[in-house]
């Protein structure tokens, strides 16, 4: 029972706070690109253990930088960025999640992107956006991912079905075969609750044609919300998909022994699929989104932010366009499988020619990002709520509308 | 702490002849003992005052400020809110189901807990006497097992679709709820998990406990004809008391602050039945840096863990002496 008083540690973290940030500052002049220094980056994840090898190959062009990369694992990266950011001691580019943006920009602490030399037209729209605070871009984005559909080809086929479904109707119709006809256990697995259910239900809200945010204001009680809430609830209610679900549950298992047909997820799940379960080569696709009014995705992402305090600055901005311009793009598909953010990369090569990456691709063209707000994890943990309320069957989708509405309305400035 | 190396001079230094310089040199000698003792304990000031007084003093000052995401890189700029957070609490709807749900946890946690670890405990020290060091570790092994490696273990045990209780139940033609997907039994298995987990503590207590009891005195029981339930009942457990006690209100605050469990397991779900004050604090606090409210959430579980424990301490008094 070494269980240490919860109050404890939410003081200390803050008291961290209070005390680093006594020390914070900056001062002393910057240092031009072409000087001798050592540039240091924060990436996450695999990012973070592949960033190394760029930065190696990156030093024996240009023998004055030094790249040191950390490596920040993401289940950290949150909490480090901000203490990072109070203590004034972020270093000089780090990895930003496109989910973090706005929360980043608004504590001041990232430097502006200079638009003549990152263009808005390299890139995809939705990456760009997500970098978009009141006008102004703080970061180049680096990498994306967008949310599509996978499904069993082989069951399909024994269902009877043997293309995609392009729309709602025939989503519906597909797990409803999969379960009559095939014998799947279950129809396509959504997730019911907990956290980040709004990651699934968001590309049902956006191709009904919903937006988060009009006018600077929530726009969660409108026909598309009640629509896509409805359907989403819908495949609870008919048994297709099911309605509990565990922390760390993983779906890739469940998709290999033909249990759940289908899921949403991002890019990262086929590297998964391929590694994992092996025997499904070929008996599985990926599809674009089943639309509603549109095919529209949710995308996400990572994008590349200056720290305003950097001394760098020229270097960072120098490395930062070796990551982002359509070579350095391509490279680091080979090395990472991540998306690149880069249009101009996907002209070549596998992410030229693979039917699978072609779909995230055209997905990717129109999706829609998250708008860069301060307050979106708790935007996120109220829509999260109005989805558990629906697929639960506690609420109608017109009342969990309105709560969510009502509940974020003061979160958006 | 330093008030005893301050009056030690003084039975010396009065007999001395009094002389003009007598007072000073006294007070002079009396403050160089004095700072010798403060410089001693200063390792030990400075690691409290750092470490425990600020952050304690830190959260209860913010607990009347609105501080928030931006008061990160400017917390002074922290507005001074009063009692907002306070009254905002107790409206809350989450946190009174928070509030109720640790109740809930402790009320039924708590006295299972001792229970199950006194019997134990009583068995291991009389009944087994093969084997006893095996099952003092299987008991204990719980205590020192990472709580990843438990949940890892326990969500196999509950999984609805292929774990060990799901896998029993089909054996024997019966289907297994969804432990952790029903509101109703996501709290209760995570309380038996608990249960499982804080045993060892207890019972390495009470059988520390268990041997301090003397002899002569079961034995005398014993002579005095006393069967083994009246011999358990008083003798053991009025002996046992301020054992007992200490376990009691340990196991008690350990699980007021309970977050581990429904952390790994449910994390706070489904529809907030498993949400206790500590994950809520949590994810105020650093899910959506509300820091003000928060701390205020600290205070108020602070509050009431001190009231329940100095309630315990008197109701639970050692009444043999």
């Amino acid at each position: 029972m070494h269980r240490t008083a919860r109050t404890a540690s939410v003081a200390v973290a803050i008291a961290a706070t209070f005390g680093i940030s006594a020390c914070g500052g900056s001062g002393g002049a910057e240092v031009a690109a072409d000087e001798k220094q050592t540039l240091t980056v924060w990436a996450m994840g695999t990012e973070g253990e592949k960033l190394g090898e760029v930065a190696a190959a990156y030093k024996k062009v240009n023998p004055n930088v030094t790249v040191k990369v950390t490596p920040v694992g993401w289940d950290v990266a949150h909490q480090k960025l901000v203490s990072a950011a109070a203590a004034g001691n972020l270093p000089d580019v780090t990895q930003m999640g496109s989910t973090f943006m706005g929360e980043f920009a608004e504590l001041g602490v990232l430097e502006p992107v200079d638009t003549k030399e990152f263009a808005k037209g390299d890139f995809f729209p939705a990456a760009w956006e997500s970098n978009v605070v009141d006008g102004e871009v703080y970061g180049v984005p680096w990498y994306v991912d967008t949310r599509v559909l996978y499904y069993r080809t082989d069951l399909a086929q024994q269902a009877g079905i043997t293309k995609a479904p392009t729309n709602w109707a025939e989503l519906s119709a597909l797990a409803s075969a999969y379960q009559d006809k095939a014998e799947t256990k279950w129809g396509i697995s959504l997730q019911p609750y907990n956290l980040d259910a709004w990651q699934n239900w968001l590309p049902f809200f956006y191709s009904a044609g919903g937006e988060l945010i009009k006018d600077g204001k929530p726009a969660l009680d409108g026909e598309a919300a009640v629509k896509s809430l409805t359907e989403y609830a819908s495949y609870f209610d008919k048994g297709l998909a099911k309605k509990s679900v565990q922390p760390g549950y993983d779906v890739i298992k469940d998709f290999g022994n033909g249990s759940v047909p289908m899921f949403m997820s991002g890019p990262w799940q086929t590297t998964n699929i391929a590694e994992n379960q092996p025997q499904l080569k070929g008996k599985w696709a990926a599809a674009p989104m089943p639309a509603g009014t549109s095919s529209t995705s949710f995308a996400g992402g990572s994008s590349l932010v200056i720290s305003k305090d950097s001394k760098h600055k020229a270097a960072a901005r120098e490395f930062i366009k070796h990551l982002t311009d359509a070579k350095g793009q391509a490279d680091w598909y080979q090395r990472t499988t991540d998306l690149p953010a880069n249009q101009a990369a996907w002209n070549e090569g596998k992410l030229a020619s693979d039917p699978n990456l072609k779909v995230f691709r055209s997905q990717m063209e129109s999706a829609k990002a998250i708008p860069a707000l301060a307050k979106w994890a708790e935007i996120g943990s109220k829509i999260d709520e109005a989805i558990e309320s629906v697929t639960q069957g506690k609420a109608s989708p017109e009342q969990a509308a309105k709560k969510m509405q009502s509940a974020t309305a003061g979160l958006v400035e | 702490m330093s008030a005893p190396t301050a009056t030690v001079p003084k039975g010396p230094v009065e007999t001395a002849k009094p002389t003009p310089s007598g007072p000073r040199s006294r007070r002079r000698r009396a403050g160089v003992q004095q700072l010798a003792g403060w410089l001693f304990s200063t390792p030990f000031l400075v690691l409290f005052a750092v470490f425990m007084a600020l952050p304690i003093i830190a959260t209860l000052v913010m607990s009347f400020t609105d501080f928030g995401l931006r008061n990160v890189t400017d917390p002074l700029s922290a507005e001074f809110i009063g009692l907002e957070n306070y009254t905002k609490l107790f409206q809350d709807d989450k946190f009174l189901k928070s509030l109720f749900n640790t109740a809930y946890f402790v009320v039924v946690g708590v006295p299972l807990t001792i229970g199950a670890g006194l019997v134990i405990a009583v068995l291991l020290n009389n009944g087994i006497d093969r084997m006893r060091t095996f099952f003092r570790i299987g008991f204990y092994a719980p205590v020192v097992t990472s709580i990843v490696a438990i949940a890892v273990v326990w969500r196999f045990v509950l999984d609805p679709a292929d774990g060990l209780i799901a896998g029993l139940a089909t054996e024997l033609g019966m289907t297994a709820p969804d432990f952790l997907g029903s509101e109703t039994l996501a709290m209760p298995s995570l309380i038996v998990m608990a249960i499982w987990r804080n045993l060892g503590t207890v019972m390495v207590l009470l059988i520390a406990g268990l041997q301090a009891i003397p002899q002569d005195v079961r034995e005398a029981a014993r002579l005095d004809g006393a069967g083994a339930w009246h011999e358990f009942r008083l003798i053991t457990v009025p002996l046992l008391r301020p054992t007992l006690l200490y376990a009691t209100v340990i196991t008690t605050i350990g699980y007021l602050n309970v977050f581990e469990e429904p952390f790994v397991m449910t994390n706070g779900g489904p529809s907030n039945s498993t949400l206790t004050v500590s994950l809520n604090m949590y994810r105020e606090g650093f899910n959506f840096f509300h820091m003000g409210y928060a701390s205020a959430m600290a205070y108020v579980l602070f509050v009431a863990i001190m009231g329940i424990t100095v309630l315990q301490l008197r109701l639970l008094k050692d009444n043999t002496k």
